[in-house]
């Protein structure tokens, strides 16, 4: 555990020296959580836009929806968007750095894990407990009845989202931190500055 | 000359004739492919250069953007449609109906008295409808989530409707504001305790009420709610359609803050 702290803090000294980096997870965070908050209402947003409202109303109704992450979300639910959001933001940013780095191979163990982080969030997103997305899939599914089985009615998918970006944001630090590449040979040969 | 040797002179320079011509052929049907391979060289080496092949790729993506931009708005507007086809007319006969029966604004609900978000969103909506002036009203229909609340979000929805059928319109209201007042929702409702306690404060007739509880002659209209709710396209409680004068849709899914729903209630009121 103190090993994967110790890479954790080595890969975000050496990612987020550049505020490029900063820049880019800070906006993937924030679209992320937009996302999140606006998902249920994805068509009203739009319909409003297409609307011949004038902008000042439209972005009214935008900005005032994203209030819903007090009304709309349980404290635990609003907790866990926020944290996908943010180790989102994160994750996606030291994959471009290790893209970058030409490290490809490394990059796409990642990218599968951190992809199913976000799929279990956007499961668990919004109303967990008066239904969401997951409402909408168990049914077709023929497994409506599962969620009543689950103790936290769905919330779940949120936790797994958090423990699945987490995980490849540890993975993503190994990487950073500890390259996978043949250290230079130090021999007695070797021409010293 | 002797005829056959003359005919063998002639189709001796026939055959050296016809060999000539071939290789002629050969030799410019070579410096005609090479000369093909050069212009296309040169045409390629243009059109790269002057970046018309970039600008021809640019407009084909512009043209799927385009064309899939159509494609979503034109689904936008099917789904519309479909919902201002199925939602089931607000009547004053069968529907519930608070503030002013006439104002050019409807707010439907469709709620589930098991849901924590529509107890919240429950005073959201009388705020807006008592400070409306009139201009908003109210229609609240059930959509009980099985999945969610088995059992007790219908059983409570058909208490409801007993509350309509021995009290009217107003009873339904006084039952459905003391119940989300009374209960801690998520299924934790004591049921057997607290709906025959409302039913008392609000004045109706414990024996009539509890026979129509058991009848379960309400429950055909609740499941008529539900679907009516999944119809117009609810996933999820609590689930609104903001109906404008014209007849525009503003479907709000979720338990929104007051300030998100009096904006989109203002657009629906400049709604002509």
């Amino acid at each position: 555990m103190t090993r994967h702290l110790k890479n954790l803090r080595a890969a975000f000294a050496q990612v987020f020296t550049y505020p490029s980096y900063i820049a880019l997870a800070s906006v993937l965070a924030i679209l992320a959580f937009l996302l999140a908050v606006w998902f249920p209402n994805l068509g009203l947003i739009g319909g409003v836009f297409v609307s011949n409202a004038p902008l000042a109303a439209k972005l009214n109704v935008a900005l005032s929806l994203l209030g819903g992450i007090g009304t709309n979300f349980s404290l635990f639910s609003a907790g866990y968007t926020i944290a996908i959001a943010v180790l989102f933001g994160i994750t996606t940013a030291m994959i471009v750095y290790l893209l970058k780095q030409r490290q490809v191979a490394a990059a796409k163990q990642t990218i599968a894990i951190g992809s199913g982080g976000v799929a279990s969030g956007v499961l668990g997103i919004g109303c967990a407990a008066c239904g969401s997305l997951i409402l909408a899939v168990l049914p077709s599914l023929g497994a409506a009845g599962a969620l009543a089985a689950l103790p936290l009615n769905g919330e779940e998918f949120g936790l797994l989202s958090v423990a699945l970006l987490f995980i490849s944001l540890l993975l993503i630090s190994k990487n950073i931190a500890e390259p996978i590449a043949c250290p230079p040979a130090r021999t007695s040969n070797a021409q010293q500055p | 000359m002797p005829i056959a040797e003359l005919s063998k002179v002639m189709m001796a320079g026939l055959i050296l004739f016809a060999t000539a011509a071939n290789a002629q052929i050969a030799q410019q049907n070579t410096a005609d492919a090479a000369l093909v391979d050069r212009v296309k060289e040169a045409v390629i080496k243009e059109l790269r250069e002057s970046g018309a092949i970039d600008r021809a790729v640019d407009a084909g993506i512009g043209r799927y953007v385009e064309r899939q931009r159509a494609e979503a708005a034109e689904r936008e507007r099917r789904e519309a449609d479909a919902r201002s086809a199925t939602l089931r007319p607000v009547s004053g006969g069968r529907d519930h109906i608070r503030g002013n029966p006439a104002a050019p604004v409807t707010l439907v609900e469709y709620s589930d008295f098991e849901c924590p978000f529509c107890k919240s969103f429950h005073s959201t909506v009388k705020k807006v409808v008592d400070e409306s002036n009139g201009q908003v009203k109210w229609v609240y229909r059930h959509f009980p989530l099985d999945e969610l609340h088995p059992v007790k979000a219908r059983k409570e929805a058909a208490a409801a409707e007993c509350a309509a059928e021995l009290g009217g319109n107003d009873a339904f209201w006084k039952f459905a504001d003391r119940f989300f007042e009374l209960t801690p929702s998520n299924n934790r409702t004591d049921i057997d305790t607290v709906v025959p306690q409302i039913a008392r404060e609000i004045g109706l007739d414990k024996a009539q009420f509890a026979a129509c509880l058991a009848s379960g002659r309400h429950d055909r209209r609740v499941e008529e709610d539900r679907q009516n709710a999944v119809a117009t396209g609810g996933r999820g409680t609590p689930w609104s359609i903001i109906v404008s004068k014209s007849g525009k849709m503003y479907p709000l899914s979720g338990a929104q803050p007051y300030a998100a729903v009096k904006q989109i209630v203002e657009l629906a009121l400049q709604e002509k």
